[in-house]
């Protein structure tokens, strides 16, 4: 099995259960790997989808890839455990994925207003969102079409907008 | 019969300039850097776009963590830029548990000259009588005019862009022509000048950022991180236009990779530097005429003090000044929304030093003063980061550039303390064995005055320019050492019990060593002193040179 593939599977089905009992590192290290290979068949995740609600465009900019990385290589444990623990609750009414789009966006802003209420930028759907805005517009899909690349060469500092 | 006629400790700032001045009067001359080569056209790399940066630019936390964790506090730190600054497991020194110092330290090829701000301003006969009117540590043994032609001469080749003001505490120079105030900066120039007349004046930042042409080297283009090298040379650097100018005289030795552990005297004279190969960890010795040590403030003074040389007056390694930031404050415009900023100016505004500049009236909190950088700007996409909504409203967000804001952040002039002082560690050594620093450092009651203030009047110019919103820093002061401009550890002075060097740059005990970086600096002034040290060096070496001449040295 693909580890992406693995990762979906354990994300879709009872298996989510058990993503507590292994361990979050070698997880994730399973979907870094999977994006070295040449022509490797994507599955989409939940965190795929739900970064393509949260910002259309999220998905043909790879952000996907961005957060996998962010995950595996860059938080702590403690964030990781975190950040698995609440993708669990895209899954509270059903398998995310398979849900059509206007319940996903219900859920998603659902999320979006309890980070709020939390009011704090440690929630975890406050950290997917922040790494789903930065990691498109840090993309060369996202730059080019926030006219922020290629760069201008010159200054202006009183620029028509 | 010695190797070279000089030895040039240290190829950063200070460095490359010595090996300019002297190669250029006629000394084969040897360069030894602590760290690695620099070839810009592959260790530069301000254009590589986000996406081909593993963490698109929020560095590589654990490994940061684990060998820069100090060096990482460096505003000009990032995941590119980090390669620039050393590796903190290698290069350990110590502090106090309840008093941190930031010691920022770059090792190869260019030092910390890739990675500077690269604000120049002069300083004045309001910093170099500082000390003698207000009673406290030593006089400057030089004043403005004795310095004055050698700012023109640094600026002449390195390229400073600005505005002439006329402002006596910030004299004017020679100027290319300066970078543009965006909408709203200009918008509160003109409010500034109309409530404070000449007595606060704002000003686009003097920087030394080509913005024409200049010996070969390109205009700045605008790209942003400068911090990460330029590979048309915009800006200066000893990368960049020192070192190469040295070369081409044909009488630059440059040594990569080489520590130096200490300098061999006898007879008050300095007869070699001894030399541990980074890499292979083996020591040599090195002999010339003059010796220039131009490795850092802080590492200066390590090197006479592991010498056990030059400090017959006790003051090696005290006196340690920086500038004290994170005073200022920052207010929202309404207006110019059909207006925005193009490109990235790799400078801000200036307000140079209002306090304690006519006297009376003195502050009643405090002596000396601080000028403001900042600037103004628009948000963009950074505040969709952690705005409220998803879908297309969140993705609106991205394009929507938010209102005008402008900060104004504080530096400010810290008094020389013979208390805040390196001393050589007794057990703690670098990777080679070299004994390290323990380093004591605290601002006093005056700087914390001036940090004070620095809300308050930063929040007046905000007013007098109609701003609103308008919020004070709430940050404490920043860390001592935190502006990478630590100096004052071997002070120039008058008389040879109470200063480590003269009038030139030179140890008044072994003559043939001089010490041209920030650790010269008798007082810190306010402003940033990279352009100060350069023209010091400069001069150092034209003095150097007629002292062997006439076979004086």
């Amino acid at each position: 099995m693909e580890r992406r593939e693995l990762i979906q599977w354990l994300v879709a089905t009872a298996g989510l259960q058990s993503l507590n009992a292994l361990d979050p590192a070698d997880l994730l290290a399973l979907g870094r790997d999977v994006h070295r290979g040449a022509p490797v068949r994507r599955t989409l995740s939940a965190v795929d989808v739900a970064a393509e609600r949260i910002l259309p465009g999220a998905a043909a900019a790879n952000v996907g890839a961005f957060i996998e990385k962010m995950l595996t290589d860059w938080h702590t444990p403690e964030e990781r455990e975190r950040f698995l623990a609440g993708l669990k609750e895209l899954d509270a009414r059903g398998n995310f994925v398979d849900r059509n789009e206007a319940d996903q966006l219900a859920l998603l802003n659902a999320l979006d207003n309890a980070a709020f209420a939390a009011g704090t930028n440690d929630h975890w759907f406050a950290r997917l969102k922040y790494l789903t805005v930065y990691g498109y517009c840090t993309s060369e899909v996202g730059m080019r079409a926030l006219k922020l690349y290629p760069l201008p060469w010159r200054y202006d500092g009183c620029a028509p907008v | 019969m010695t190797d070279f006629d000089a030895i040039v400790v240290g190829s950063g700032m200070t460095g490359g300039w010595a090996a300019k001045e002297l190669t250029e009067l006629g000394l084969r001359t040897l360069v030894l850097e602590a760290g690695r080569p620099i070839v810009p056209e592959q260790d530069y790399t301000e254009h590589k776009p986000p996406w081909e940066v593993p963490f698109r630019g929020l560095g590589d936390r654990r490994t940061v963590a684990a060998r820069q964790p100090t060096q990482s506090h460096s505003a000009s730190f990032d995941e590119l830029s980090h390669v620039f600054w050393t590796d903190d497991v290698d290069n350990p020194y110590s502090t106090p548990a309840d008093r941190p110092f930031y010691w920022f330290r770059a090792r190869q090829v260019g030092g910390k000259s890739i990675i500077w701000g690269r604000q120049v301003y002069r300083w004045s006969d309001l910093d170099f009588e500082a000390n003698v009117r207000d009673g406290i540590a030593v006089d400057w043994p030089i004043r403005y005019a004795d310095i004055a032609p050698w700012y023109d001469r640094v600026e002449r080749f390195i390229g400073v862009s600005g505005q002439a003001e006329g402002l006596a505490q910030l004299p004017d120079g020679q100027f290319l022509p300066p970078m543009a105030l965006n909408c709203v900066e200009q918008h509160v120039r003109q409010r500034i000048a109309a409530t404070f007349g000449r007595a606060r004046v704002l000003t686009i930042g003097r920087v030394a950022n080509l913005t024409a042409a200049l010996n070969g080297r390109a205009p700045c283009h605008y790209c942003g991180p400068c911090h990460r090298g330029c590979i048309t040379r915009s800006y200066f650097s000893s990368v960049n236009a020192t070192l190469p100018a040295a070369q081409a005289t044909g009488r630059l030795t440059l040594r990569p990779f080489s520590i130096v552990h200490r300098l061999l005297a006898r007879d008050s004279r300095v007869t070699g530097v001894q030399v541990i190969d980074a890499k292979t960890k083996m020591e040599r010795v090195y002999t010339a005429r003059v010796i220039f040590l131009c490795a850092s403030a802080l590492e200066s003074a390590r090197i006479l003090l592991n010498s056990g040389i030059g400090n017959s007056s006790g003051q090696v390694g005290r006196n340690i000044m920086d500038h004290i930031k994170w005073g200022g404050a920052s207010g929202v415009f309404d207006g110019w929304t059909d207006r925005r900023t193009i490109g990235e100016r790799p400078n801000g505004i200036y307000v140079p030093r209002f306090r304690n500049v006519t006297s009376p009236p003195r502050h009643p909190d405090f002596i000396r003063g601080y000028g403001f950088q900042g600037g103004a700007g628009r948000t963009g996409w950074h505040a969709a980061l952690h705005a409220p909504g998803i879908g297309l409203a969140l993705k609106a967000r991205l394009t929507d550039l938010g209102p005008w804001s402008m900060s104004f952040d504080g530096f400010g002039e810290m008094l020389p303390r013979e208390e805040n002082r390196a001393t050589l560690h007794p057990t703690l050594v670098d990777a080679w064995g070299i004994p390290s620093l323990h380093i004591e450092c605290r601002w006093s009651d005056n700087e914390l005055a001036i940090h004070r203030d620095m809300n308050v009047t930063a929040a007046e110019l905000l007013e007098a320019a109609g701003a609103k919103d308008i919020e004070p820093s709430t940050s404490g002061p920043s860390t001592p050492g935190g502006t990478n401009h630590e100096m004052g550890t071997a002070r120039m002075g008058r008389d040879p019990k109470t200063s480590v060097l003269n009038g030139w740059n030179q140890s008044w005990d072994v003559p043939n060593v001089f010490v041209t970086d920030g650790a010269a600096m008798t007082s810190s002034s306010c402003q940033n002193p990279s352009l100060t040290y350069m023209a010091l060096t400069a001069r150092a070496c034209h003095y150097a040179v007629e002292q062997l001449k006439r076979r004086e040295l």
